[in-house]
């Protein structure tokens, strides 16, 4: 379990987080999407310490990371698949990552051979290519047998069948029970991959909604609902068939209801309605245009 | 009686039997050293120049007897000054080296990103630094010890031949060759202070080198008492007064080896608390 209250991250004048708070629970594959720059590997270096948020707090298994007893059977991170000297051979670097917590050697292999690296761990990490690297980090971060998992862009660099490995074995993690958070900038990897989407952009949340609602919301025709009763309006609506999706204050992404039937909902409860747009877009575009009103947003709440 | 439903152990519930502990970071920062070519190769050097400059330094003071001296109606005191300076004559080179490995221990780490695997593991950060500091120490310690030792037997081989000696037993023998190894252990954690500093590898090796080499020389150039008078503070003149002082206490011209351990022993304490601050406060 992850959870972040009014994160806050920047460098100098540039705000690479604003104010974010999310939960990342158990049980799930939890996606964290986003373009490049959005603010995703800032979030998760200072999920373990390696960056000082400049205000709020993050918290895994109710602790600061850096405050357990033993950090690396708590949280398995893979932040950077270079985070390893490259004069090291993949086995020395695991060795030595495990030997801080007193792991054993039978770990390491253990490591080893379920990330596929057997022919490749005595050998020096400066020549391995990046889908190996990729392997090595993901091997470290499974070192202490960590229940919560963060993992940075993991399919990054490895071929189709390596991508196809990564996504069957998080999933196998979250049936096990552990936490995994997982990072993209690929929509359609995360639709395979997870159970649960934060979308950031631009250091900032835009949704946070599990997959199927974020699917169905880009797949089907959805109506975008401004009220300022929407919560009643969400309650109203809530149908096996319907999917509220609820990206800010005051807003609602209905899927399942023509406007025409919202907006009559609306009036015979007497909810005033401030606009009504039915929206039609593909998986990608509706990430595409959740990314671009987050633009949009920010340019408005500067000036 | 007590029926229990077996109940599959859920890894996030699982308990573990292993924590982090400072000896596990220090096995870790050990496994770290040995198993990079740069460190081996490194103390490899140091090991041969002792070696080679003992050897040569010996040689040609020993023919310089042979030219004349009577070396067998020497004074004690004279054979064994011959033979400590042989043998410790490695020691000004070896520490260029010991400063150089010292930096790239940890310049290593932020070049290719694996300080950032390093403090996941250790996020406290601050016993990463201070095993460092103890692993990097005791390893230069006793492979400068080995050198120095080196040195002493080829310089005793090449003396013999003209009749000069000295005992290992002797004070005047064995407290310069710790102090020698003592002086480039000191030298590495000094500059492993410096790397953690800097977080380059070119930035770090040319800061400690210019402590080393440039300093004394622009002190030396300014044409004032002051810059004068401040020569022998300098961690390569200090240094030297570890493993080189003829008394222990300080004379008019000299500071004595005491007071030479302790000036270096402020060189060193400056820079590791430099780094632990920068370590601790900024972003890896």
């Amino acid at each position: 379990m992850i959870t972040a209250e009014g994160l806050v991250k920047r460098y100098g004048a540039k705000t690479a987080v604003n104010d974010i708070s999310f939960t990342v629970r158990p049980g799930q594959v939890t996606g964290f999407l986003g373009p490049n720059g959005a603010g995703k590997s800032t979030t998760m270096r200072m999920i373990v310490g390696l960056d000082r948020p400049t205000g709020g707090s993050v918290t895994v298994n109710g602790k600061p990371y850096a405050a357990h007893r033993a950090p690396l059977h708590e949280v398995g991170a893979l932040l950077d698949a270079k985070a390893v000297h490259t004069g090291r051979t993949a086995y020395n670097h695991l060795l030595a990552m495990a030997a801080t917590h007193g792991i054993g050697a039978s770990r390491v292999r253990e490591v080893i051979e379920m990330t596929g690296l057997e022919s490749v761990a005595r050998k020096r990490v400066g020549g391995f290519s990046l889908g190996m690297g990729q392997r090595l980090g993901i091997a470290a971060a499974m070192l202490g047998d960590p229940s919560t998992l963060i993992l940075d862009e993991p399919v990054n660099g490895l071929d189709p069948e390596g991508v196809l490995w990564v996504r069957q074995f998080v999933r196998h993690l979250a049936s096990e029970g552990r936490t995994i958070f997982l990072s993209s900038h690929l929509m359609s990897e995360m639709a395979l991959t997870a159970d649960h989407l934060i979308v950031l952009g631009r250091g900032e949340i835009i949704a946070d909604a599990p997959v199927a609602d974020i699917i169905a919301g880009g797949t089907r025709p959805r109506v975008l609902v401004r009220s300022p009763h929407a919560s009643q309006l969400a309650d109203l609506l809530a149908a096996p068939d319907v999917a509220v999706i609820r990206s800010e204050a005051g807003v609602l992404e209905v899927t399942g209801v023509p406007a025409s039937g919202i907006g009559d909902l609306a009036a015979q409860n007497g909810l005033a309605i401030h606009e009504l747009t039915p929206l039609s877009a593909s998986l990608e575009d509706a990430y595409m245009a959740l990314t671009a009103d987050a633009v949009e947003y920010r340019t408005e709440a500067v000036r | 009686m007590t029926t229990t439903t077996p109940q599959l152990a859920h890894p996030s519930q699982r308990a573990h039997s292993t924590s982090l502990s400072f000896g596990g970071v220090l096995r870790s920062e050990w496994i770290k050293l040995r198993s990079l070519r740069s460190t081996t190769w490194s103390y490899l050097i140091v090991i041969a120049i002792s070696l080679g400059m003992a050897l040569i330094m010996s040689l040609s003071m020993a023919s310089d007897m042979n030219g004349g001296a009577d070396a067998s109606g020497m004074p004690a005191d004279g054979q064994v000054s011959l033979i400590v300076q042989s043998s410790v004559f490695g020691v000004f080179f070896g520490q260029l080296v010991a400063g150089v490995l010292g930096v790239l221990i940890i310049s290593g780490e932020y070049t290719t990103g694996m300080i950032r695997s390093t403090l996941t593991a250790v996020p406290k950060r601050l016993p990463a630094l201070a095993a460092k500091a103890i692993v990097l120490f005791v390893t230069t310690f006793l492979v400068g010890l080995v050198a120095n030792l080196g040195a002493f037997v080829v310089s005793s081989v090449v003396f013999a031949g003209v009749d000069v000696s000295a005992s290992l037993v002797e004070p005047a023998v064995f407290l310069p060759i710790l102090g020698g190894a003592l002086y480039l252990a000191l030298v590495s954690v000094f500059a492993l202070g410096v790397g953690t500093m800097l977080r380059s590898s070119a930035g770090g090796i040319a800061a400690v080198l210019g402590v080393m080499l440039l300093l004394p020389t622009v002190l030396q150039m300014i044409p004032a008492e002051w810059a004068h008078d401040l020569i022998p503070y300098l961690l390569s003149s200090a240094g030297l007064g570890i493993f080189t002082s003829a008394t222990a206490e300080p004379t008019a011209d000299a500071l004595g080896a005491w007071l030479s351990l302790l000036v270096v022993l402020a060189w060193v304490g400056a820079s590791i608390a430099g780094a632990a601050v920068l370590l601790k406060r900024r972003d890896a």
